[in-house]
């Protein structure tokens, strides 16, 4: 494999888009060659990293520079001094805000060096189109030893024993839910994730879809073999068309890789996943009854009518 | 990296050792750092050219742990090209005067095996 000595990634989650990275991403890249670094340093865009508001923000390794508020014009500074000569570009270093005191390292920031990521663990780190990275950061090792070691009763045991709950208001034990679902008389279950981030402001559900879209796609896994679902439906808002795009690259990805499909690792699971895009702005409330979010994904585009729960049917809603 | 359908559990395993070298640059932990000064001194007497067979045998010997960073100027202009070695467990060597051959020598002697190249070395450090 081929050994970059720097890497330097770009954060490209819709707050950094927005502010500009791809014109830094583009002017980055073109002053890489200037320089004939390209078989030295690697450009690699992430999901998000946090603090939008200093967007668009880069990290350059292996030193873990941050840069902030970085625009198109800046490019050709990073590459000549930090690339080129290993010098930081002192003038676009974060400074603490109370000492002005500079913060080049991520781990360092104020606001980040207190938190302990475990959804987001790879947004901001991995490149969220390449599953070879995910599955490098421990990616599908879960859903690996499920399958060839547990049997679906002592999945959703562990689910209870870990106190996993669900983020909404009401914070069911996920590992109850579960249950539900397996002990459910219905024969066709799914697993369905509510994308459908309605809540103003919160932004949550976006960063893991397009910072680490395989961690959903792994997570749905192990939740239809635990309740004994062989398909699985994402429910994402019209409004997250970055979020679309890279779950639908993943989803590719990992039936490219035998990881979605039939006869998953060669275990005899089956298990595949299908994206319905919602108008989100059509329900105005985050927690959506799981029979209309089925209704509507098994309905076209924003054209989900309200009618009567399915009956017979198990489903798990996240 | 050949794409390939995954079709067992000890295959992903395998796979996910390959996989690593993909993101490793970005893990710092208990790794050799190799820092090449970098500084127009640096550059004029052909530090480049040092790096880039550092890099290049790196790559061919397939050694994973080892960063390769640069430095401003050391003060040390004459001495250029120069590089230091830090590697964990061992004292911290800068050595001088360098050349594609000398480089390539040094990621052999000193960040495999484990021995500075006492002739070269400029400074040594505890």
């Amino acid at each position: 494999m081929h050994y970059y000595r720097a890497h330097v990634l770009v954060c490209m989650g819709s707050g950094c888009v927005l502010s500009g990275a791809r014109a830094v991403k583009e002017a980055l890249s073109e002053g890489i060659k200037e320089h004939k670094l390209e078989e030295e340093v690697q450009i690699i865009e992430t999901g998000c990293m946090g603090l939008c508001d200093l967007g668009p923000r880069l990290v350059i390794y292996p030193e873990g520079v941050v840069y902030c508020r970085v625009k198109a014009e800046d490019a050709a500074e990073i590459v000549s001094e930090h690339l080129l000569k290993g010098r930081i570009v002192d003038r676009l270093i974060y400074r603490d805000p109370e000492t002005q005191k500079p913060v080049p390292l991520m781990k360092d920031f104020p606001f980040l060096s207190k938190q302990f990521k475990i959804a987001l663990r790879n947004a901001g780190f991995i490149n969220p189109e390449d599953i070879e990275e995910y599955i490098a950061s421990e990616g599908y090792s879960a859903l690996a030893k499920v399958l060839s070691t547990m049997s679906p009763e002592e999945v959703i045991d562990e689910v209870k024993k870990s106190g996993l709950r669900g983020r909404g208001g009401a914070g069911f034990p996920t590992g109850l839910k579960w249950e539900f679902t397996a002990k459910a008389r219905g024969t066709q279950k799914y697993v369905v994730c509510n994308g459908d981030e309605g809540d103003p402001g919160a932004f949550m559900d976006r960063s893991v879809l397009e910072g680490d879209p395989h961690s959903v796609i792994e997570a749905m896994a192990i939740a239809g073999y635990a309740v004994g679902a062989a398909q699985g439906y994402i429910y994402v808002r019209a409004e997250y068309p970055l979020a679309v795009e890279r779950l639908r690259h993943a989803i590719s990805q990992a039936r490219e890789y035998g990881l979605l499909g039939e006869d998953i690792l060669g275990t005899g699971f089956n298990f595949d996943i299908n994206i319905r895009v919602g108008a989100g702005a059509l329900y105005a409330v985050k927690k959506l009854p799981c029979w209309l979010l089925l209704k509507a994904a098994a309905a076209s585009h924003g054209h989900a009518r309200l009618s009567r729960p399915m009956k017979g049917c198990g489903a798990n809603r996240h | 990296m050949i794409m390939k359908k995954i079709e067992s559990v000890d295959e992903l395993m395998k796979f996910k050792e390959t996989a690593l070298e993909k993101i490793k640059e970005r893990q710092t932990s208990g790794k050799t750092t190799i820092v090449v000064g970098m500084g127009t001194c640096g550059i004029t007497a052909g530090a480049r050219e040092v790096m880039m067979a550092i890099i290049d045998e790196i790559e061919k010997r397939s050694i994973s742990d080892v960063i390769v960073t640069q430095a401003g100027c050391a003060g040390m202009c004459q001495h250029e090209p120069m590089l230091e070695v830090i590697k964990p467990g061992m004292p911290q060597v800068i050595y001088g005067h360098l050349d594609e051959d000398k480089a390539r020598r040094i990621v052999l002697e000193h960040v495999i095996n484990g021995r500075v190249i006492g002739e070269w070395a400029l400074v040594q450090r505890d």
